[in-house]
């Protein structure tokens, strides 16, 4: 019992840590403002441009929220996928400014368990990220709810599990990639590489489908993709149902979610969203092997260090 | 309950190549202020990580309030504070999240945390400070915070690693107040390690390092009595008394306007002012310090190492 109340005191100054630094909270925001001005700029015209190009291929004309609409959660599916990396990574930053700082040698100093230690870090990084998440969700909802609403609640759900799922990923992705970081050189190169290249290796800024066929079987290796793939069949099939009650063919859906990637084709084969789901919570779990394997192997190495007497 | 509070035994610890300590022992006594004295890198900080359980040690015994860190660890470090060399609070949260987030470490929560602060605002004044984010604070009062911190479980033995380094006159000042304060009301063991010879000579006990190993131990009057010389300053007759002294075989130092002989003790020096009383219309004996017992026994001063 003792033991579960350090590791929420530490959770609690973790995250205290992350959300009091201005600085590491504007940088975990960097994509997600980024594909923001990008819609407001052009993005959001070129959808719309993209989706009406479509319409016209199979002669329907679509009502306008509803298409705004679209557009919105195309692209709010893009900022949640993103976002739950990038957040991920800058937000775990805390402990390694903690290895940077010294707070971490105040820390082992007290009478806490390693594995205590690092749990809270990932705890207080699953925490942070959910929280950010679920705000810009929020934030995203009140978009869409303004432009045009069309997201069924068992759909809402879904994206609710998406989040999840993604946050998770996202928390695992960046423990077992900032273990090894022990630098502020290291942790600045790395939180700017993941935020400026992520959103594109997994289509969040463009459609995959519009990549060459050998790039999108090179991305689709990338579990990150999946990520984004579970999130666009939730953000995107209300919309396309709306459609389809409004007179839109069964092919015309089907070429508007190959063509923004509401389906996900390895190759010819089109991925079923179980297939996506199973891809991504396997990775979490080979994550989750890797990060508990860093863990052990860390706090093990003093004991190996240390002999008796 | 045994009288010695840490007893180290042929500690060692290297980094590759390095032997940062090198067959250490010493024991520390309860209640006693225990300084540590030597240049940087002697190993005074590797010691004191590893009684702290920051570092593994090579080889060795260290024992702490009579358990062994190897096997009781966690019951050790419930029972002892630490102030680092620079302070490990977290920047951005208050003084009052800082303390929380420490205190909850060793089982400290809710009202027994709030009577803890009350007691250590008493002790070393808090309220101007305890709400502000530590990267607000002075040098001075980020140093309140770190001992606030080093205090809240109330440990029996404290560990201060330099603590008053770079801070101003007055503020080194306070920090000595509220540690003799605790040492005479609480009869908590300090461990100690400065750079400051003045901060030393309080000590009860020294222990100097050189390169990782111990080359003397005793009480500041033992050291100074072992190892210091007096000095003769004479400030008359320079150029005469320097060619005066060099025949006696003294060894002397000119600056600019006196010349300093060191002579073994005071009755050295009346011996060769009352040889020839008409070189020393104005002189001064200076009794040996703890900088000439470092000196003497590492060769190095403390103050350019």
């Amino acid at each position: 019992m003792s033991e579960l109340k350090k590791l929420w005191a530490l959770t609690v100054r973790n995250m205290k840590c992350y959300f009091k630094d201005k600085f590491l909270f504007f940088v975990s925001m960097i994509t997600p403002m980024i594909l923001l001005v990008l819609f407001v700029t052009f993005l959001r015209s070129v959808y719309i441009d993209s989706f009406n190009g479509i319409f016209d291929m199979f002669g329907f004309v679509a009502d306008e929220g509803l298409v705004n609409g679209l557009a919105g959660s195309w692209l709010l599916s893009s900022v949640m996928s993103v976002c739950a990396v990038t957040v991920a990574v800058c937000s775990n930053a805390v402990m390694i400014q903690d290895r940077i700082d010294g707070a971490i040698n105040d820390l082992k100093t007290s009478p806490v368990k390693g594995t205590t230690l690092s749990l809270s870090y990932f705890v207080a990084n699953f925490l942070v990220t959910l929280i950010v998440m679920l705000a810009v969700l929020a934030v995203g909802f009140v978009y869409l709810a303004i432009v045009g609403w069309y997201i069924s609640f068992g759909n809402v759900m879904m994206i609710l599990v998406d989040t999840l799922c993604c946050v998770l990923f996202g928390t695992l992705f960046a423990g077992v990639i900032e273990s090894f970081i022990s630098t502020q050189g290291a942790l600045s190169a790395l939180s700017t590489l993941v935020s400026s290249l992520y959103g594109f290796i997994c289509g969040a800024y463009m459609p995959l489908s519009q990549f060459s066929q050998g790039l999108r079987n090179l991305l689709c290796v990338l579990p990150g993709t999946y990520s984004v793939g579970i999130m666009r069949k939730h953000f995107m099939q209300g919309y396309v149902d709306k459609l389809g009650e409004m007179g839109l063919s069964d092919q015309g859906q089907k070429a508007l979610l190959d063509g923004f990637d509401g389906n996900l084709y390895v190759g010819k084969t089109q991925m079923p969203l179980w297939s996506m789901y199973a891809i991504l919570l396997g990775t979490c779990l080979l994550l989750l092997g890797a990060y508990v394997t860093i863990v052990v192997l860390q706090n093990n190495k003093r004991a190996r260090k240390s002999p008796k007497g | 309950m045994t009288d010695k509070i840490i007893e180290i035994d042929e500690l060692r610890k290297s980094f590759k190549d390095v032997k940062a300590v090198d067959g250490l022992s010493f024991s520390v006594k309860r209640g006693e202020l225990f300084a540590f004295l030597g240049v940087n890198g002697a190993g005074k900080s590797t010691t004191i990580n590893i009684i702290s359980g920051i570092l593994p040690k090579d080889s060795g015994t260290v024992s702490i309030f009579g358990e062994n860190i190897d096997s009781h660890a966690d019951r050790i470090k419930s029972k002892l504070g630490i102030v680092f060399q620079s302070s490990v609070l977290d920047k951005r949260l208050s003084v009052m999240d800082n303390l929380r987030s420490r205190a909850a470490l060793y089982g400290i929560f809710g009202k027994q945390f709030a009577v803890r602060l009350a007691e250590l605002d008493a002790l070393l004044g808090l309220k101007d400070i305890i709400k502000r984010p530590l990267f607000k604070l002075s040098g001075g009062q980020r140093r309140r915070a770190d001992i606030a911190r080093a205090l809240i479980h109330s440990p029996e033995l404290l560990i201060l690693d330099e603590p008053t380094t770079g801070l101003d006159p007055q503020t080194r000042q306070t920090v000595w107040s509220v540690i003799d304060k605790l040492r005479a009301e609480q009869g908590l063991t300090v461990f100690l390690t400065t750079h400051y010879m003045e901060e030393a000579a309080i000590a009860d006990y020294v222990v100097i390092l050189d390169a990782g190993k111990k080359v003397a131990e005793g009480t500041p009057h033992d050291l100074k009595t072992r190892y210091a010389t007096d000095s003769l300053r004479i400030y008359t007759h320079l150029d005469e008394t320097q060619r005066y002294l060099a025949e006696q075989n003294v060894v002397v130092r000119r600056e600019r306007d006196y010349l300093e002989a060191e002579v073994p003790d005071t009755a050295a020096a009346t011996r060769l002012i009352a040889a020839r009383p008409e070189l020393f219309d104005d002189y001064e004996v200076l009794k040996g310090n703890m900088d000439s017992v470092f000196l003497r026994v590492t060769g190095k001063n403390i103050k350019e190492a």
